[in-house]
């Protein structure tokens, strides 16, 4: 997966990751991240952050490694868009973009603003490319949980950041869309506002969100779930991560419209989940009914517990790590 | 044989002459084909939003074939994926069409400076640079027809009377 991002660095960096990924094949395929900030360092987030030499060995020594220069991250930039910015001033004012193969890319620099709110990038002095997972299998073993009579329930899946709650809920989308592990498959409505659950690359989704699902990507959340309500008839809406401050009313909207939700939102546990803004009042009136808890104290991708959104009672506790079954 | 050898030597000049009269003409249409392309790519751009490398893909595929070159050759580089920026692309490009386009100086010193601001600013200023390029074109067009139409017989004149010349100094 990590090796499609490549050809969108500048030579020099490319080569550099290329030896790394030679060097250490297994650290490689744990890969998460790639930083790249102007005058830093370049880094790599394989577990932890590590620091790479020229020679694409790993150190903590800032002073033997591999330098980014300012001018590197621009050429990165204009050759992820296709050498075209002027493609990209959706994603400019955004500050990320998605390349083929589902990778976010994160965009930070000086800023153009006007008026008090912010226009556009201006110069990008920080990259972080976000390499996309895709683990076939690994929400399997919580479908029973999530599903009340073949129904598919309103679920949220909450966890801190890089613990897999977007891999999760992709591979749940694919399953309920696909069957996998059902007893009937589901039509799904997805909307990807961000493009990173589908990966979508000019239109196209470049991750496997299954073969029953409408993808409406780059569209903001509550727009997008009126759309696929009216529009496509679903039987589960998904979406990605709440947390913004129309998304009540949206997920009012499911309810009434009686069909299933699958989510993600920002939050260590439940108790900080409850106590979120935003998000409070799905917890205390009970209008998700699984909220499904992850961490990274296993390694990304640890299930710490399912809760009952209603009864607020634990339908499964003990840490375990989601595997991939086969 | 002697009167062999001159018909021979006016031949050539009148060919010489003539070919030059010829580049006056390719110029011209070259120019032309490059005011055609650049519009097109205005439209790409501006109202289509492509990015460049599909964008001169489509240009390379309905242009002439000797601008049409000079298009895809630099789709192909962008397409590479050698870590080339759109800039180094097109000057890269424009190397490789030097011998084979019958442009001048001034045409081709147009054509680098467009390629200074290529896919690393925002749309309006890009939109900005093809527009002007455009309108420096075409100036260069009319520059390039004018002195055609006043050359272009002259030049074959002077072919003619060129290899008369050689013939009257060698007999």
């Amino acid at each position: 997966m990590a090796e499609k991002v490549l050809p969108y660095l500048i030579p020099r960096l490319r080569l550099v990751l290329e030896k790394l990924k030679t060097a250490y094949p297994e650290r490689w395929a744990r890969l998460e991240e790639i930083r790249l900030r102007a005058e830093q360092p370049l880094q790599v987030e394989m577990g932890r952050s590590f620091l790479v030499t020229p020679a694409g060995e790993i150190t903590d020594d800032p002073r033997e490694a591999c330098l980014v220069r300012a001018e590197d991250v621009l050429r990165t930039v204009q050759l992820m868009g296709g050498n075209s910015l002027y493609t990209l001033e959706e994603e400019l004012r955004e500050g990320y973009l998605t390349l083929p193969g589902g990778h976010r890319v994160g965009m930070a620099g000086e800023c153009l603003v006007a008026g008090g709110s912010l226009l556009r990038l201006k110069r990008i002095t920080s990259l972080n490319i976000r390499i996309a997972r895709e683990l076939k299998g690994i929400g399997r073993s919580l479908l029973p949980y999530l599903l009340q009579d073949a129904r598919p329930l309103r679920t949220v899946i909450v966890s801190p950041p890089q613990a897999g709650k977007t891999t999760l809920l992709r591979d749940l989308i694919r399953c309920f869309s696909n069957g996998d592990g059902l007893p009937a498959p589901v039509k799904v409505g997805l909307v990807d506002e961000r493009g990173e659950v589908a990966g979508s690359y000019q239109g196209i989704p470049q991750l496997d969100v299954g073969i029953r699902t409408d993808l409406l990507s780059g569209c903001p959340k509550r727009d997008g779930v009126f759309l696929l309500l009216r529009s496509m008839g679903p039987q589960l809406i998904a979406t990605d991560e709440i947390g913004g401050p129309g998304d009540l009313e949206m997920i009012e909207e499911i309810l009434n419209a009686g069909v299933g939700l699958l989510t993600t939102a920002h939050a260590w546990d439940t108790g900080d989940f409850a106590v979120r803004p935003s998000l409070r009042k799905l917890w205390t009136r009970g209008l998700v009914e699984r909220v499904v808890v992850l961490s990274r104290r296993l390694g990304p991708g640890t299930l710490e517990g399912i809760w009952d959104g209603r009864t607020k009672a634990p339908l499964f506790s003990g840490v375990r790590r989601l595997e991939v079954e086969r | 044989m002697k009167n062999i050898g001159a018909i021979l030597v006016f031949v050539a000049g009148t060919v010489i002459g003539w070919l030059f009269s010829l580049l006056l003409q390719k110029r011209v249409k070259l120019l032309q084909s490059l005011i055609q392309c650049f519009q097109w790519l205005e439209t790409e751009v501006g109202y289509a939003d492509l990015p460049l490398a599909e964008a001169c893909g489509r240009i390379s595929r309905r242009a002439d074939p000797e601008t049409g070159e000079l298009f895809a050759s630099f789709t192909a580089k962008l397409n590479e994926a050698r870590g080339l920026t759109a800039a180094e692309a097109w000057a890269q490009s424009l190397a490789a069409c030097q011998d084979r386009l019958a442009l001048q100086g001034e045409d081709w010193a147009l054509l680098e400076d467009f390629g200074h601001t290529l896919g690393s600013t925002d749309r309006e200023h890009q939109l900005n640079a093809i527009r002007q390029t455009l309108e420096k074109l075409k100036l260069q067009a009319e520059t390039a027809a004018a002195f055609r139409g006043k050359n272009e017989r002259l030049y074959r004149y002077l072919g003619m009377a060129g290899g008369a010349l050689i013939i009257l100094l060698l007999y």
